[in-house]
């Protein structure tokens, strides 16, 4: 395994320079965001979206507190996040009714699998890309997607087109802090260049146009040419973007011990993620455990993750299956507690009061192959927290997960009642 | 809306004046009694009927008529007309309907939309004169399109955004990439693939496992979902011409029980070849070698890969693949006890130290005997150009210097992109474009120029108000029929003065839509109007409802609906056949679900007369009855609103705002007619359900995949888990009364009263109507001008081109172009 990556230059080792939160550099990072001349973004505190996601689920008996309500008892799985108790939302008895058995899990954030999207007029657009969608060119990266050796299939576009996240924290390292080269620049200049060029050329072309128009004719018409102006506008801002430096950032922490592990590296993806929050590099972020990837390095387990949910009930090997769901928990736990250490400029909340975390799979247990009973999670975003909730109906029907998404959603600042299988919402108000 | 109305009330008698004053009088005997402002119990009153200020007058007097005219309104209970009365009252409100219509003007004209991407792909590609958009998913990054009641022509529901407007740039952009060629010409190689350098891809995105790989002499298709692609030609390298040659045949039809893997014994084994998204599926002969060969202009960075083309092989275990071995071992044991024996004698023990069962799957992935396709070679020539730059480039922007000048060029992409001739000095902006680029060269010029035409209003926006008269009725008609702007011939067809008439109309919808059922219209409108994509919005449970899973069968049912659309146009027949028919379209899949014996067995729809009563038409069909259906339940009210909104065009007014649905509580049920009785015992539902539960109850029969059921099996789901379903049965009561008196035992009988002269009629106009929302982007408020058009239906017996063409006709379609 290659540790340190030769480019030592762009990754600072100086460790003094490592301070609280996601602080690469001494001074208060600067936000992307607040250089942008007259920006309102940096006034207004911007809603953020973390989506943490597993291929199989979570050991039921570990995951889910054994009773509902705000007092429960923490269970082993989610020990890590017991200090957040109060803020937190586990949802039980939601799915996307799904039958049972692996491949299914992908349509984690969408609740439709790519073979039937058709039905559907956003295909099997996940949560994260509608976010993103949103978020548009408000910030330099809509989304970002990480995991380490391969990605479980979690994100899609409108188009149902698959989003392949980036695999290699030195990748993301790079596509988040490190500068384009010059050549790089300039071919990307150019295109917005010349596509600032259609679009002056498309105003010219409507100020040709008639003026004879009904009412409804003159919105559309309208509504063309403001889209026109926004885009402008959003070309603009990626130039600034293309032109400005990127934040610096430190991950060398990460990296100092003889053995770097999979904890190092996660530790690193979220740090590197929880700064891109920091400095609003981006506003959605999409972070996988995959299936392949080798966790014998935690403590406790010496099979594969996969190989750990066929355990045959057997104590040990339950035991290594919590060790790794354990496991992905407390990375997710370690970078909430430095988003909840940073204040958010212009709110007296932190980081973490303004970005939603949803924790969770497409598959509900491995060892049984179910995709019903998901194991949900959702925490921060400045929510009225329910703590343990059993989202089914009183004839004991599932609640669609869908639900849950549109409710985040809403969070979230979009403008909307239904995703794909949603029948209604999740009540989770906002403090 | 009440309070507003008070007052008006006052008024009514001096508006009544001038018209049939015996009519009045019935009126105000007849409806007053309750349709008045201060009756708290009903949301009608008469005064809305003729308050000029209502924006929705036209629409509550047709609701109106519709219950006078269907014997709903006056209640039975209350009086009964006399046939004279009941004509008075009629021809009142009709003279009611017409006053307000005069004042909504002959027509209202289809306001100005955005091109929803299947039309915007199809006008591209028929602006620049090529196949299609290209192989290299050009289109993949646009936005969906919302839509509405089922339409995705819907003006007011598209919307526009500069996230539409970006996408359509970088896709427009994508696909004159792959069109306009810059540069020296490249050079062609052949690429002799043998079948070790096939391989299978993986469906996860682990990168590490690896991909199984084909033998020396042939690769085999095993499991279905995974694309097989060639290890030195896995994308295009540049765009060009390529001929790809692939040797093979099929292997094994057959061998293995049809029930066991899904695949008929009468469906040939296909080969599909993905180039990007566009696709050639060839049937391949068995155990004979065929060879394919196909050229192409094929985009760089194109995929191409090729699939086992099949609904089969999910029947075991979750469906994934792996569980399907198990098969092999039921076969060998039967034929080959020996070859059964020996590799039972093989299997070594597991973790356990135990042997896997006989049975395990497990041990039979080496000897897989399913049907299959086999490739034995592929060659693949290409890049080539018989003439640089290629001849599909110069007929289109010519040569660097060369006679056609860019303004010449730029003039007939415009005139075919806007559906029109541009103006004189209209050009000039793009014109200027392509100069200031011109550092770029010349291709790369004329691609800014082109771009700026295809992202300008003129084109990404349908109806504008720039067209003419002329222009604007030919591009109606045009993406009406094939989504796309119009071509040559219907121009010429225009010019000769052909589609002036009616019957002009009829002969064009005769040669265009009984050319193929793949022309556009014949598959888009009924998906549309049936709202088709709905079928698995909810879909039937996955646990329960296995075999609609496993064999995709929601794709047979929404092909039953499009054939036998495409019977009715093809054969001249009446829209009414749709309620009337005691046939539709079957195949072995859809036998299984309708109980249907002794059909052939193969994936082919064909036509079967039912014999039971209970289906033919659309009101057997499963797409309609899985629709309408929860996952593990049917509802008896989603298939009386169904019918009434899509099929007989009375949209039943939705729930009052104010009104708390309690979710019912079925566990103390033990009918869901019991659960819908106790909602309809509120007056407040009542008043509505009434009307509308007996459109629904006939159905009941059919459960949630539309198999015929004599009784209910209630499921009850417990926490854990879809498995242990405890299950018990109560007869099924299909029963019910219409407001108008009419009785039915059960769907024999409600299909006979769906057939009564009033419900064809409701029927005929909810097609005229749902046509003109597809052909407007806008549903149509004319409401006698619509029963006009019925009344012109019915000359022709209803018949579905004659009637298309009437409404094609018509002043809501033509506007104010008719000569």
């Amino acid at each position: 395994m290659k540790l340190v990556p030769t480019r030592a230059a762009t990754m600072k080792f100086n460790r003094r320079t490592t301070m609280k939160g996601f602080g690469g550099t001494l001074s208060l990072p600067l936000l992307e965001s607040s250089l942008h001349a007259d920006s309102q973004a940096a006034i207004k505190p911007p809603q953020r979206l973390l989506i943490v996601g597993n291929p199989f689920g979570a050991h039921p008996d570990h995951f889910f507190p054994k009773t509902y309500g705000k007092d429960y008892a923490s269970p082993t799985t989610l020990r890590g996040l017991a200090w957040l108790k109060d803020r937190m939302t586990i949802l039980s008895h939601t799915d996307h009714n799904m039958v049972s058995g692996h491949g299914r899990e992908i349509s984690f954030l969408s609740g439709v699998l790519p073979s039937e999207a058709e039905a559907f007029p956003e295909k099997n657009i996940s949560l994260d890309q509608v976010c993103a969608r949103h978020v548009g060119s408000a910030v330099r990266y809509p989304s970002v997607a990480a995991a380490l050796g391969s990605g479980i299939r979690m994100s899609w576009t409108a188009n149902g087109v698959e989003r392949y996240p980036v695999t290699d924290p030195q990748q993301l390292y790079d596509q988040l802090f490190l500068n384009l080269t010059a050549d790089q620049k300039r071919a990307r200049t150019e295109l917005l260049h010349k596509n600032k060029s259609i679009l002056d050329t498309v105003q010219n072309q409507m100020k040709l146009l008639r003026q004879k128009t009904s009412v409804v004719d003159r919105q559309r018409l309208d509504q063309f040419s403001s889209s026109v102006r926004e885009l402008e506008t959003s070309l603009a801002d990626r130039e600034t973007w293309l032109q400005k430096k990127k934040p610096d950032f430190d991950i060398s922490e990460h990296y100092s011990q003889s053995e770097v592990t999979i904890t190092n590296k996660y530790d690193a993806i979220f740090d590197m993620i929880g700064y891109a929050f920091q400095t609003d590099l981006t506003r959605v972020a999409t972070v996988e455990f995959p299936s392949e990837l080798n966790y014998t390095s935690i403590d406790g387990v010496n099979r594969s993750y996969h190989g750990c949910t066929h355990n045959g009930r057997k104590e040990d090997l339950v035991s290594e299956l919590v060790a790794i769901e354990s496991f992905q928990i407390q990375r997710l736990s370690n970078c909430l507690k430095k988003l909840d250490s940073i204040r958010e400029p212009n709110s007296s909340g932190s980081l973490l009061d303004h970005t939603t975390v949803l924790f969770g799979s497409g598959m509900g247990y491995g060892g049984t192959h179910s995709n019903r009973d998901l194991p949900i999670l959702v925490a921060g975003g400045g929510f009225k927290h329910r703590g343990h909730v059993d989202t089914s109906d009183r004839s004991g029907r599932h609640m669609p997960l869908c639900n849950l998404f549109v409710t985040l959603m809403q969070r979230f600042g979009i403008e909307r009642d239904r995703f794909n299988t949603s029948t209604g919402t999740f009540d989770l108000p906002s403090v | 809306m009440r309070v507003f109305f008070t007052g008006v009330h006052i008024m009514l008698p001096a508006l009544l004046a001038p018209m049939i004053l015996g009519s009045e009088v019935l009126l105000k005997n007849h409806c007053g009694d309750c349709h008045h402002e201060n009756n708290a119990d009903d949301l009608f009153d008469l005064s809305e009927l003729t308050s000029e200020n209502n924006d929705n007058q036209l629409q509550v007097i047709g609701h109106s008529l519709d219950r006078v005219v269907a014997n709903e309104m006056p209640p039975r209970k209350h009086a009964i007309l006399s046939n004279q009365e009941k004509r008075n009252l009629i021809r009142f409100l009709e003279s009611l309907a017409h006053k307000a219509e005069k004042k909504l003007g002959e027509h209202s004209p289809a306001p100005m939309r955005r091109l929803n991407n299947r039309e915007f792909k199809n006008s591209i590609r028929d602006a620049l004169g090529i196949e299609d958009v290209g192989t290299h998913k050009p289109t993949a990054n646009l936005l969906g399109d919302p839509l509405h009641e089922g339409f995705d022509t819907h003006g007011e529901t598209l919307g526009f955004s500069h996230y539409h407007l970006e996408q359509y740039i970088s896709a427009t952009r994508e696909i004159l990439n792959a069109t306009l060629l810059d540069g020296s010409r490249p050079e062609s190689t052949v690429y002799e693939i043998s079948p070790d350098q096939i391989l299978s891809e993986h469906t996860s995105q682990n990168t590490k496992r690896p991909e199984r790989r084909g033998l020396e002499n042939h690769f085999d298709f095993l499991d279905p979902q995974q694309l097989a692609y060639c290890e030195s030609f896995k994308t295009v390298p540049k765009t060009g011409w390529y001929t790809i040659t692939i040797r093979c045949k099929a292997k094994d039809l057959g061998r293995y029980d049809s029930d066991s893997t899904g695949i008929y014994d009468g469906d040939p084994v296909v080969l599909k070849v993905l180039m990007g998204d566009r696709t050639a599926s060839y049937p391949l002969r068995d155990e004979q070698e065929s060879t394919i060969e196909v050229t192409q202009w094929l985009a760089e960075g194109t995929r191409l890969r090729m699939k086992y083309d099949t609904d089969g092989l999910r029947m075991r275990g979750n469906g994934n693949f792996k569980f399907q071995n198990a098969i092999t071992g039921e076969y060998l044991e039967k034929h080959d006890p020996n070859l059964y024996q020996q590799v039972l004698d093989q299997r070594t023990p597991i973790r356990n130290g135990e042997l896997r069962a006989p049975t395990a799957w497990h041990n039979w992935v080496d000897y897989w005997m399913g049907p299959r396709p086999q490739i034995l070679g592929v060659r693949i020539e290409g890049p080539f150009y018989p003439t640089w730059p290629p001849k599909r480039q110069t007929d289109l922007i010519g040569v660097q210097d060369g006679e056609k000048t860019a303004e010449s060029v730029l003039t007939s992409i415009a005139t075919r992109a806007w559906r029109r001739a541009p103006r004189p000095g209209e050009l000039q902006p793009i014109i200027d474009l392509v100069q200031a680029k011109q550092h770029l060269g010349h291709t790369e010029s004329m691609k800014e120029g082109i771009l700026a035409i295809l992202v300008s209003p003129n084109f990404l926006l349908l109806h504008q108000p720039e067209l003419g008269d002329e222009d604007r009725f030919i591009s109606k008609l045009s993406y009406l029929i094939h989504s796309s702007s119009p071509n040559d011939d219907l121009r010429a067809m225009q010019s000769q003065g052909q589609l002036d008439t009616y019957d002009g109309l009829l002969q064009l919808l005769n040669q265009q839509l009984r050319q193929s059922p793949k022309v556009s219209f014949n598959h888009v409108f009924p998906s549309a109007w049936l709202q088709l994509h709905e079928i698995n919005f909810m879909a039937p449970d996955p646990d329960f409802f296995r075999y609609y899973h496993r064999k995709k069968l929601s794709e047979d049912m929404v092909a039953e609906v499009q054939s036998f659309l495409w019977y009715l146009i093809e054969n001249h027949l009446p829209i009414t056949e749709f309620l009337s028919a005691d046939y539709s379209f079957i195949n072995a899949d859809l036998a299984k679900i309708y109980e249907v014996e002794n059909t052939p067995e193969d994936s082919v729809l064909r036509k079967y007369h039912f014999t039971d009563g209970h289906r033919g038409g659309l009101l057997g069909m499963g797409a309609i009855l899985t629709m309408t259906s929860d996952s593990l339940g049917t509802s008896p009210i989603h298939r009386a609103v169904y019918v009434l909104e899509n099929l007989l065009g009375r949209s039943p007014s939705p729930p009052p705002r104010d009104v708390v649905i309690e979710e019912p509580d079925v566990r103390l049920t033990e009918t869901i007619r019991e659960a819908i009785e106790a909602h309809r015992s509120d007056p407040n539902c009542s008043a509505c359900h009434r009307n509308i539960d007996p459109y629904g109850y006939a159905f009941e029969n059919f459960d949630p995949v539309g198999t015929w059921r004599e009784k209910y099996t209630a499921l009850t789901p417990n926490s854990n888990a879809s498995k242990s379903v405890q299950s018990t049965s109560f007869p099924i009561d299909a029963s019910s009364e219409f407001l108008d008196g009419n009785r039915y035992q059960d769907i024999s009988d409600f299909r006979k009263l769906m057939c009564s002269e009033i419900n064809q009629r409701f029927f005929v106009r909810c097609f005229i109507t749902k046509l003109i929302t597809y052909a407007n982007g806008q549903s149509p408020k004319h409401y006698m001008q619509i029963e006009k058009l019925v009344d012109k239906s019915a000359e022709s017996n209803y018949r579905i081109l004659d009637t298309i063409a009437a409404v094609l006709d018509s002043p809501l379609f033509r506007e104010n172009q008719k000569p």
